[in-house]
């Protein structure tokens, strides 16, 4: 079994790692890191907009905000992408490539999500806080962005990366609309090789798995400094408290 | 009185001026006709049982509260006129809480420097040296470069002081600084009120600190039921009060 995968992995690593570029197009694991990075990277600071808008005092901003959130967590993920794939191109009268249809449905569907994880976080912090910043005359922009978010982000720092590690998970959903992402050229390979389904997927579980957890241990790396940081020493009950894993 | 009038009268000498203020949460009336000055200079303790608006009245005065009727004039400017600039006016009242609200994601100079660079867009270099002036006043100039939770709480409010002090307030809250505080603290957040007091600082401030009152304050406000039922030197306050709940306020400090 360990000799079946290692030879698959020698046969194939360049499809598995760049699809059929540069004779064709770019696929693989670079497509799906791409789709992680561009979807985190863009999915961030919508759901800060969302988030914001959900909390805001206008409805004229808490009623879209609420709408976007609502529909998007309402869905499948599955379905929302068959949306996205024959909607868009209804609404803006040109085709758009799988890749495109599946950043979009990653940034709209992680931002829902991730807004109100953000939301809980901006929640949590004590009103004495924005009632500090504002009494020293800061408006509520600055207030928001230096005093309320970058507490509210720290503290959910474990939940947005869980948040985070589905993202990439969910990439591998491009499959249904032939995005050449990672799953999709596993599943090149295995239907090459017919008889090797089972070395061919557990390979491919091992590689999301080393993805997401260099996720997770960057994360937990962060939020130590940033406790030593502000305590001035190693935190003994944080670390061990980040040794349990966190759900992801 | 007209906006006017209060406002000719306010270029005299009140730095703090509360015209017919009322304040309402739904029903619950929790200021009622409170009519007082603070006088530039002067120092004001308010002093009454706990739910008789203290705070509320205090907060009032850089709008952390809305009133409902009445006027509020700081430095001669009502500060409920259409024209005012909230956060410019707001950051011309020093305020220091009683949970002391702290920036814990900051260290103390940056809790320090944060409004005077952000609000007043001073520059940084010359934040840092006020913000390291501020802490040689409050005794903490070793800890410039802690964070919050590694101070005690008395470490904490005088930090806080500093943080308002950084916006050259031309008068000071303060909203039970000590209330929170183990009782062995207590004395060190009095003792740099105390110094900004003999420097000439316009102060109005909630406490229970009775000994402090009696050393610092110019006037006692005596608060019941969301009026100031009584006011008074410390004297006359704590020697010869004059109502019925002041006196049974009064005996009730006494019999601890």
């Amino acid at each position: 079994m360990i000799t079946d995968i290692f030879h698959i992995l020698q046969d194939n690593w360049i499809l598995l790692l760049i699809g059929q570029y540069p004779n064709g197009p770019l696929g693989g694991l670079a497509i799906t890191l791409l789709l992680s990075v561009a979807g985190l990277a863009l999915a961030f600071p919508v759901s800060i907009l969302l988030a914001l808008g959900r909390i805001s005092p206008f409805a004229i901003l808490r009623a879209p905000a609420a709408v976007v959130i609502y529909t998007v967590r309402g869905v499948p993920l599955v379905m929302f992408i068959f949306w996205v794939y024959f909607f868009i191109p209804l609404l803006i009268g040109t085709t758009i490539s799988g890749f495109t249809t599946m950043l979009v449905t990653v940034v709209l569907y992680e931002a829902a999500y991730l807004a109100e994880v953000i939301r809980a976080g901006i929640e949590g912090i004590p009103h004495g806080q924005t009632e500090a910043a504002r009494a020293l005359g800061m408006g509520y922009g600055q207030t928001m962005f230096k005093i309320v978010l970058p507490q509210a982000l720290y503290n959910m720092l474990p939940a947005m990366v869980s948040q985070f590690v589905s993202t990439i998970k969910e990439t591998s959903l491009g499959y249904v609309i032939s995005v050449n992402e990672l799953t999709f050229a596993a599943n090149q390979i295995n239907s090459t090789l017919l008889t090797k389904p089972f070395p061919v997927f557990i390979m491919l579980a091992l590689i999301y798995f080393a993805l997401c957890s260099m996720l997770t241990q960057l994360a937990r790396w962060l939020e130590r400094r940033i406790n030593q940081q502000r305590t001035g020493k190693r935190n003994i009950t944080a670390v061990v408290a980040n040794v349990a894993p966190t759900a992801a | 009185m007209t906006t006017h009038q209060i406002q000719a009268n306010q270029h005299t000498q009140h730095m703090i001026s509360f015209e017919q203020v009322n304040k309402w949460y739904g029903s619950y009336h929790a200021l009622a006709d409170v009519n007082a000055n603070v006088a530039k200079g002067e120092v004001v303790v308010i002093c009454g049982p706990s739910g008789s608006g203290k705070s509320t009245l205090i907060r009032t005065v850089n709008r952390l509260e809305q009133i409902q009727k009445g006027h509020i004039a700081f430095d001669g400017q009502d500060i409920y006129a259409p024209k005012l600039d909230l956060n410019h006016f707001r950051a011309r009242v020093g305020f220091v809480f009683q949970s002391f609200n702290l920036f814990p994601h900051l260290s103390v100079l940056e809790n320090i420097v944060i409004a005077p660079v952000n609000v007043r867009r001073s520059r940084r270099s010359d934040a840092r040296i006020q913000a390291l002036e501020l802490l040689e006043r409050v005794g903490l100039v070793a800890k410039a470069d802690a964070y919050p939770g590694q101070l005690s709480g008395g470490q904490q409010q005088r930090v806080a002081i500093a943080r308002a002090l950084a916006m050259d307030p031309p008068a000071m809250l303060f909203d039970e600084p000590t209330s929170a505080l183990d009782p062995e603290m207590v004395g060190e957040v009095l003792q740099v009120m105390k110094q900004l007091a003999r420097d000439g600082m316009t102060m109005m401030c909630v406490t229970h600190e009775m000994g402090f009152a009696r050393e610092v304050a110019d006037h006692i406000w005596f608060m019941d039921q969301g009026r100031i039922v009584e006011t008074g030197t410390p004297e006359d306050f704590f020697l010869n009060p004059q109502s019925e709940r002041a006196k049974k306020f009064l005996s009730d400090l006494r019999s601890h």
